[in-house]
């Protein structure tokens, strides 16, 4: 269904932002997990037709959109990290430009609209200009415009920032009802919404997939290789230099740490249930060594 | 005092510009006045008028007649390149954490000043290398004098220049002269300026053409020669003007003294702003364009460093319905099929266009077309004013979606070669509606053709100039400098088909195509290069 092929993205100056990506995605939620800078953002990018790879093809149901870009855009939702709006437009102007953008017919535009409104709960600001929305209302014009469409591909880069737990919540379960028959790259920071919505995750980091997997498959391996132990203050910082540490809480006893290690840290340290950020960090901790 | 404050300011913000691809395009265009400055002896343009006479090019006269240049056009043009210190910091945010810092009001208005000032001072360095090498290559005489080349720049360009960087800095803290109002009051105060600078009367020295008019007279009278008028611009002689020595100004102190009280009084006007400038707070100000803009933290940061560890593997205690999508092809009632949208596009770019422009400037259009039609003989001048009326609505044309960040959800949609032919259309709209009352004159009149012509080409204008420049504000200088042209009797440049010796309405739907084409290709170019 869609394909990215070698792809490499170098910006002007030599950034080299996405580095050789090779990925066969079909329907289903594909989540992307990586630090700043990983090139999450850029992969993205390239994947709605927005920026142009370097090198490398991207294929849409066997159709180059690089070549021919409308070919993916007449089936695509997608919705940047950051992104800005008309102000003076109400919601209800905005999704029905972009509907006639999209060029959907002014009916299916009209219905499609009033029940996108009702759905991110915008019914009762629909009237109002965009310039007075908060941050989290404009996030849902967002989520909404990329639903005008039947989109076959939806590209959506930290879709939950700015919104609140409930909203959070309501997306997720919106994105999986929509990954039942199609394509939703996702990316985002939040491992709970990836863990949550996404069956097949791919950590990323400097331009390139360092692991893909299911979650379940992600916590595998890191099995056996986290522990959780207490010290003394004092002891912190030799074993922050040792270990990578993923939490820790200071409490009456000492430090209580948890984290990771192919053996056991100390004598009386616990090996505990891994969870996905146990497996990010192991990867990103390993590229990380081997940057150094 | 704080002068550490000011200069942190001044090289961090001269930097950010310094860094941008647009200042490299700042600096050429620096040389190519100095080019400009230094015509070859068979030209017949100058852009100093002695009558029929020049100083040999030797570094005295070439250091002059580019530093005067530089004094007027640096100074007149520059103010559009430097007028977004604040702007920027307002937009990026900066703006808010500088304003939660000890750091006082007038402090930072120096800082921005000063910047400015950095700016236009590397235009004006650049020119005077330009001028050297030009010296060189024209090669009437190979002695360099640096003294007497950088001396113009030092007392002449730089005071003016100084003066310009804190008008920036007045007009982009001042309500009423922050926004594209400001570019058009800049250009006819910069024209008086340019005017009033030039006469012998001007305080301070003005732009220092008194000072070389004298000198230059001086030596030329000594030789035997009469000038009578002395005059800056870029002008057309209708023979190459004669080299004749000339040794340079000799500059006084009590010159230098004026042109130091200049600049003292310029820095003293960047600081008036303390008294209304907002610092950055919203609640004083119109908050402008939403946009979502959130850069989580380093995901890796966030997990090393939480206290509390989260459950990521329970279910969300909430439990929230969502409805479903329906399917287009529902919605249909029938299979799904595209419809022709681009009437709708018009629409919304119509809307767009016009978002937020006041009742008053509604009933002021009512009233010039009411007028039109009531006065069909003053069709003429009412023509002329309603096409400079809607000039801040014409300038958002082509960059809009990058001005407002919509850039991002409209790239991955598709033709955006309609989306750019909508954005035309609906500046067409608009145009006639403001000028359908003395269009009615002259259709009547049987000059229909010339009034569709022009009202094709203003926003085909606007267009090309805001896809290519992406910003309003290039439109907002060059149009109202052709509209000023033209209702000064420049017949070749008559878009509106006012005068007799205008260009023929073919001719200017010809230029519509053109602007139209380039805008085209801009997009289309970055597009390639994104």
């Amino acid at each position: 269904m869609f394909e990215l092929i070698d792809v490499t993205k170098v910006y002007r100056g030599g950034k080299r932002a996405v580095d050789g990506v090779t990925m066969s995605l079909g329907p289903g939620v594909l989540g992307l997990l990586g630090p700043n800078g990983a090139g999450k953002s850029s992969l993205m990018r390239v994947a709605a037709t927005v920026t142009r790879p370097t090198s490398g093809r991207v294929l849409f149901e066997g159709t180059d959109v690089v070549a021919r870009p409308d070919v993916l855009r007449r089936r695509l939702g997608y919705l940047p990290q950051d992104f800005g709006v008309y102000p003076h437009l109400t919601a209800r102007e905005f999704l029905s430009y972009l509907a006639a953008v999209k060029g959907l017919s002014a009916r299916v535009a009209r219905a499609r609209i009033d029940e996108l409104l009702t759905l991110m709960h915008l019914t009762e600001a629909a009237k109002r200009p965009l310039g007075g929305y908060s941050g989290g209302m404009l996030r849902r014009v967002g989520i909404a415009q990329t639903l005008l469409t039947d989109p076959r591909v939806l590209i959506i880069d930290e879709p939950t920032a700015g919104l609140d737990p409930e909203e959070r919540v309501r997306f997720r379960n919106l994105l999986s009802e929509l990954a039942a028959d199609r394509l939703v790259l996702l990316s985002t920071h939040i491992v709970s919404d990836i863990e949550s919505v996404a069956g097949d995750i791919a950590i990323v980091a400097h331009g390139r997939v360092l692991r893909r997997g299911s979650p379940g498959d992600l916590v595998q391996t890191v099995a056996g290789q986290v522990w959780e132990l207490i010290v003394p203050p004092s002891a912190l910082a030799a074993v922050q230099a040792r270990h990578t540490v993923s939490r820790m809480v200071r409490t009456a006893e000492g430090v209580r740490l948890r984290l990771l290690s192919p053996d056991p840290p100390a004598p009386d340290a616990v090996s505990i249930r891994p969870d996905l950020e146990d497996a990010y960090l192991a990867v990103i901790g390993d590229v990380r060594e081997v940057v150094r | 005092m704080r002068p550490g404050t000011w200069a942190a300011l001044a090289v961090a913000d001269f930097r950010e510009r310094a860094r941008r691809p647009a200042y490299a395009i700042v600096l050429l265009a620096a040389v190519g006045l100095g080019y400009l400055a230094v015509p070859a002896a068979g030209d017949h343009w100058t852009i100093v008028n002695a009558g029929s006479y020049r100083g040999v090019y030797n570094s005295a006269y070439v250091g002059t007649v580019t530093a005067l240049a530089g004094a007027l056009w640096l100074s007149a043009g520059g103010f559009y390149v430097i007028r977004t210190a604040v702007a920027r910091d307002r937009q990026t945010g900066v703006g808010e954490l500088l304003a939660a810092t000890p750091m006082r009001t007038v402090d930072y208005l120096i800082g921005k000043f000063l910047s400015n000032f950095l700016v236009l001072a590397s235009m004006a360095a650049a020119l005077a290398v330009a001028a050297l090498a030009m010296q060189l290559a024209r090669g009437e005489s190979r002695a360099v004098d640096v003294v007497a080349l950088l001396t113009p720049f030092l007392l002449c360009t730089l005071p003016v220049l100084a003066v310009c960087a804190a008008a920036a800095i007045v007009f982009e803290t001042t309500p009423v002269l922050r926004g594209g109002l400001g570019n058009i009051i800049w250009l006819f105060v910069s024209l008086v300026a340019v005017i009033a600078g030039q006469s012998g009367a001007a305080p301070l020295g003005g732009l220092g053409v008194n000072a070389f008019a004298e000198s230059l007279r001086g030596d030329l009278a000594a030789e035997g020669f009469k000038v009578t008028d002395l005059a800056l611009g870029l002008m057309y002689l209708d023979s190459p003007p004669r080299p004749v020595p000339w040794s340079g100004v000799d500059f006084t102190a009590a010159f230098a003294a004026q042109r130091l009280l200049l600049v003292t009084l310029a820095a003293a006007v960047a600081l008036l702003p303390a008294f209304w400038f907002d610092r950055f707070d919203r609640a004083r100000r119109h908050t402008g364009t939403p946009r979502f803009t959130m850069t989580p933290p380093d995901p890796g940061a966030a997990l090393t460093a939480g206290i509390a560890p989260p459950d990521v593997t329970q279910p969300p205690a909430t439990t929230v319905q969502v409805p479903g999508i329906t399917r287009l092809a529902q919605l249909e009632g029938g299979p799904a099929r595209r419809g022709w949208g681009f009437g709708r596009v018009v629409v919304g770019e119509v809307r767009i266009l016009i978002g937020g422009v006041s009742k008053w400037w509604w009933l002021a259009t009512l009233a010039l077309v009411v007028a039109g039609i009531a006065a069909p003989a003053a069709s003429s001048g009412l023509l002329a004013a309603a096409w400079i009326w809607p000039v801040l609505i014409w300038s958002r044309l082509g960059c809009q979606a990058r001005e407002h960040g919509a850039e991002g959800l409209l790239d991955a949609c598709p033709g955006p070669v309609v989306r750019v032919l909508a954005q035309w259309l609906s500046g067409v709209a608009l145009t006639a509606v403001v000028g359908i009352g003395p269009g009615l004159a002259m259709a009547v009149d049987g000059r229909l053709a010339e009034w569709l012509a022009g009202a094709l080409f203003i926003p085909a204008l606007a267009l090309a100039l805001g896809v290519i420049s992406r910003t309003q504000r290039f439109f907002q200088a060059v149009y109202p400098l052709l509209w000023y042209l033209v209702i000064n009797d420049v017949g070749g440049l008559d878009y509106m088909g006012l005068l007799p010796d205008g260009p023929r309405p073919g001719t200017v739907v010809t230029a519509t195509t053109l602007l139209l084409v380039s805008a085209l290709t801009a997009v289309g170019v970055r597009q390639r290069l994104r």
